[in-house]
């Protein structure tokens, strides 16, 4: 008889709307999820030079730009047709990892440890950062270090944090200075030391939300990822691995031009983003998962020791393949954990002083793709140019994207079980909120072509007239 | 004002058409962040906490530029609920990269990214939000400098007017110790028009300026475009010059529209 709107969905970057619709007798009849804006970079690049693109697809997105500037440099390596220099590579990677390691600390610390420390039901009012930092002043500042430490990699690499200009086609514009190795090798312990903290505290406390695992989101669905050649947990580069619900590897792409040989985009009647599904199966069965929880199913290790430890702890306790997204978090910090121990690995190289970091060259190819995993997921750069080098086409598949599949079910499945629209409480609406934080999904990436999204909860009734709305 | 929030003054952040970085430099403060905490009553962060405070506020920072029908009823709210209204980014103030499609045809992009466009809404033009209501303040960048942020809820608090400045990047490449890019070079740099704020960082690494922050004050974009093509650029390289994250500043698009006749 109702439909409930949360809009906007707080807590989550970008703004996203969720409409609940129910039937005469308050139970849920269906969800949507809303998307409402253009931006459209796609279309608005046609003819810019492609050395052009990593700048400018870094401005889709302000917490990932550093994903946007790597697929893109990435892509443009391959219109180059050039080898980056192993230097640059590495540096390329030191600066992702220190990308995950703040996206990861906003998402898991900024965003949802509110509800995961102060609990779903919380008042609303104080379930939030701030609210956090009363209570667990501690937890809050953590957080905030952590953010911290991750950002500083990413300014003392590349000079700014927010959309920096360093990683250019063919490698990066400057070398790593020795004094910032230091710097950066001084205050790893103490990031590490907090990773090492706040999984603990994540262990302590996941029991308590047994409904919430039982019931976020663990409809079975494909995964994937990237691994490297010997299945370990790869960020910067590596091959898509597709993986079923079961556990058994479907596929791995071997170069990154054939993505589209296994993605396939699909337009929904009733949905503003386009869908990915794995080709393979088909639209309906090709359902897979992207991010933390993707990525820990379908890597056969992380390849760093303390992550190592975890991960076996995490599937011994959770299964080989874990379906619930709400363990999200938990592989967030796993991975935020593997990211701290990666960029250790990097930093004690002593070829990551190296001098050669960039190779030059003109249009070489006419196409191009670039692959990495962003904090959120896979994400696709692919271009195509004129033999002076402007863009003729491009296409972006974004992270959040791929999981719009999973977290449009996840949103039924939560809202299914926890709203009942004959007595409608705020704890049960947040509830929906948290299964699309779990996602941690940027909207801003996802819309790129669409720009802003506001997520708010609308609850409509079965004559159509809206008789409650929640701003989250 | 509320009775467990004391006299502190209100602050809201609103979020238009783009990409969150703006915004997140205040998490960016981090230390700092804590101070500000207690100096003001942050009144409405969706991105931060779904705890929200009725207007009106003493300081609305509106990030993103105007796309859709519903953003333009929304930006005359924001102005009615702000005491002081600041603009920050090159979207709010300058309408972003996304003005890039004002030169275009907006349907066509719909169609290609979204089988069913009916679903889609949106204004033909990415505009600044200061076509649309009166802004006290602007900051520029893309993004903002956090410490211009600092600078500027500081001075509001204290009642003085923003140290931000107004002059060239040509200043702080200066001060950095940079070779000119466009003089040793011939580079089209668009340092000499750009206000400063970045620290001059792309010249710094043979890099010449495209523009994050937006024309200074009193730029001669005109004159520089004639220099650019003095140094051999082409009329269309030029034009593309001066179409990026501040495109549809005024300043920078009458010549790159005077370009774009030629």
């Amino acid at each position: 008889m109702e439909k409930i709107v949360i809009n906007p969905v707080t807590r989550i970057e970008g703004h996203a709307k969720i409409t609940i619709h129910l039937n005469p007798d308050g139970r849920v009849s269906r969800t949507h999820f809303h998307v409402t804006q253009v931006r459209g970079f796609e279309k608005f690049t046609e003819g810019r030079p492609y050395y052009e693109m990593p700048a400018i697809t870094a401005r889709i997105c302000g917490i990932c730009p550093i994903s946007h500037l790597l697929a893109s440099v990435k892509a443009c390596d391959e219109i180059m047709a050039v080898r980056v220099p192993p230097t640059a590579a590495k540096l390329r990677e030191l600066l992702h990892c220190g990308q995950f390691i703040q996206s990861h600390a906003l998402s898991f610390f900024h965003l949802s440890a509110p509800d995961l420390l102060l609990g779903m039901d919380s008042d609303p009012a104080r379930r939030n950062v701030l609210g956090l930092l009363d209570k667990y002043p501690d937890i809050a500042r953590d957080g905030i270090a952590l953010r911290k430490f991750g950002q500083c990699v990413i300014q003392r690499l590349a000079k700014e944090r927010v959309h920096p200009s360093w990683t250019v086609p063919g490698g990066v514009n400057a070398p790593l200075e020795p004094g910032a190795r230091e710097e950066m090798l001084k205050e790893l312990p103490g990031a590490k030391a907090i990773a090492r903290r706040t999984l603990a505290l994540f262990k302590s406390v996941v029991d308590e939300f047994q409904e919430e695992i039982e019931n976020f989101g663990t409809d079975p669905t494909m995964y994937a990822g990237l691994v490297d050649h010997g299945g370990r947990l790869q960020l910067y580069d590596g091959r898509i691995r597709f993986m079923d619900s079961e556990g058994t590897v479907l596929s791995e792409v071997d170069t990154p031009a054939s993505y589209a040989d296994y993605i396939g985009e699909a337009s929904l009647p009733d949905s503003y983003l386009k869908a990915p599904y794995y080709k393979p199966a088909g639209y309906a069965g090709g359902v897979y998962r992207v991010g933390p929880l993707a990525r820990l199913n379908v890597a056969d290790s992380c390849g760093t020791p303390e992550a190592d430890h975890e991960f076996g702890e995490y599937h011994q306790r959770f299964g080989r393949v874990v379906q619930s997204s709400f363990q999200y978090h938990y592989a967030r910090l796993i991975e935020a954990l593997y990211a701290i121990e990666k960029a250790e690995m990097l930093l004690s190289d002593p070829s990551i002083l190296g001098k050669h970091v960039r190779a030059k060259a003109g249009v070489n190819a006419l196409e191009g793709v670039g692959i990495a995993e962003a904090p959120r997921g896979i994400l696709i750069h692919h271009y195509r140019v004129d033999e002076k080098g402007a863009i003729q086409w491009a296409n972006l598949i974004i992270a959040t994207g791929h999981n719009n599949l999973a977290m449009n079910r996840s949103i039924e499945q939560v809202s299914r079980h926890f709203v009942d629209g004959s007595r409608l409480k705020e704890g049960m609406l947040n509830r929906v909120s948290a299964v699309v934080r779990a996602y941690d999904p940027c909207l801003s990436c996802s819309t790129h072509a669409l720009g802003q999204t506001a997520l708010r909860i609308q609850l409509i009734a079965a004559d159509g007239t809206v008789t409650d709305e929640l701003r989250t | 004002m509320n009775s467990d929030t004391g006299m502190k003054p209100k602050i809201a952040i609103f979020k238009f058409a783009s990409c969150d970085g703006c915004q997140l430099s205040l998490l960016e403060l981090e230390d700092s962040l804590l101070d500000l905490v207690n100096a003001v009553e942050i009144a409405y962060f969706p991105e931060a906490s779904r705890r929200m405070l009725k207007g009106p506020y003493d300081i609305g920072l509106v990030e993103g530029s105007i796309t859709t029908h519903h953003d333009a009823e929304r930006i005359q709210r924001v102005r009615r609920e702000s005491k002081t209204l600041v603009t920050i980014g090159a979207c709010a103030t300058a309408g972003g990269i996304q003005a890039l499609r004002n030169w275009k045809d907006v349907g066509e992009f719909v169609r290609f990214v979204y089988a069913k466009p009916d679903f889609i809404s949106t204004l033909k033009m990415s505009t600044p939000v200061a076509e649309h209501v009166p802004v006290d303040f602007e900051l520029r960048g893309c993004p903002i400098n956090k410490l211009h942020l600092v600078e500027l809820i500081g001075a509001m608090l204290a009642g003085r007017k923003p140290n931000i400045p107004t002059y060239s990047v040509c200043m702080e490449c200066k001060r950095r110790g940079n070779v000119c890019l466009a003089v040793s070079a011939s580079l089209p740099c668009l340092g000499p028009v750009t206000q400063a704020g970045c620290g001059a960082i792309c010249p710094a690494y043979h890099r010449a300026c495209y523009g994050c922050f937006g024309p200074m004050e009193n730029p001669n974009p005109t004159a520089l475009a004639g220099r650019f093509e003095a140094q051999g650029h082409a009329d269309r390289d030029i034009m593309r010059a001066f179409r990026m994250f501040n495109a549809w500043s005024w300043q920078f698009r009458q010549v790159s529209e005077e370009r774009e006749r030629r």
